[in-house]
């Protein structure tokens, strides 16, 4: 059912689709919900598209019976759906100070005001030291 | 209706789901300078997956390779989070072999 006629003999690809899709699926939802919770003036709607997209791409994997298709878009669904709560992680983050707040963006501006740990220093954008330094930047 | 994938993507979900405790225990214990050998180790646990000839099996064991290189990539960051005090600090790491040499490098965040 999940293998085709361009599979190997010896070797089974499907270990290696699933890994370079769960790397790659991981490092854009990182780099994506990061960017987009900073611009975004709320985080519902991202939330939502997100959701959508994840819940589209796990209805098309249901009706695939391609083997290395169903797995790469099985992955890259949940991890979607995965992003779509990491909006609301991402922006908790912006209130601890623990990631940098955008101060152009009308919502982060409000934490700021209102969370005294928020920041718009990205204290995490330094080399290790080898030692606890809360006041090196 | 075809179940493999979404099986597998919440099966991919909980493997990532251990890099998390993977990555903030591995800092803890031997620091950020082990990044080649978990990034080594993940790297092996891909290829092993190619000779894996069930497909459940060999998807877990090529995600759980997947978490393996994304948490060598997170182990800096993470450094720096435990140095700031939002993770308890460990001074008395287990050092990594050819440590000089790696400290030469510059560690992957991405």
């Amino acid at each position: 059912m999940y293998r085709d006629q361009g599979r190997g003999i010896s070797m089974n690809f499907i270990g290696m689709v699933a890994a370079l899709t769960a790397f790659f699926s991981v490092w854009f939802g990182h780099v994506a919900v990061r960017k987009i919770e900073s611009i975004s003036p709320t985080i519902w709607i991202p939330t939502i598209i997100f959701t959508a997209l994840g819940i589209l791409t796990e209805y098309f994997v249901l009706i695939t019976d391609h083997w290395l298709l169903n797995t790469a878009l099985g992955i890259l669904g949940i991890t979607l759906l995965f992003d779509a709560l990491e909006f609301t992680r991402q922006q908790n983050r912006i209130k601890k100070g623990h990631a940098p707040a955008n101060p152009d963006n009308p919502r982060h501006a409000k934490i700021l005001t209102e969370y005294p740990s928020a920041t718009t220093i990205d204290l995490l954008e330094r080399e290790p030291v080898g030692y606890p330094s809360t006041m090196i930047h | 209706m075809n179940y493999f994938g979404l099986i597998i993507g919440v099966a991919t979900l909980l493997i990532i789901g251990l890099g998390f405790p993977l990555v903030i225990q591995g800092e803890r214990r031997f620091g950020y300078l082990w990044w080649p050998y978990m990034m080594l180790i993940g790297i092996m646990f891909i290829i092993a997956s190619l000779f894996i000839q069930n497909d459940w099996l060999s998807v877990l064991v090529g995600v759980l390779g997947a978490t393996f290189v994304w948490g060598s990539t997170e182990l800096k960051e993470q450094a720096v989070r435990a140095e700031l005090g939002w993770y308890p600090f460990n001074a008395n790491k287990i050092k990594p072999p050819l440590e000089n040499i790696i400290k030469k490098w510059r560690a992957p965040h991405l």
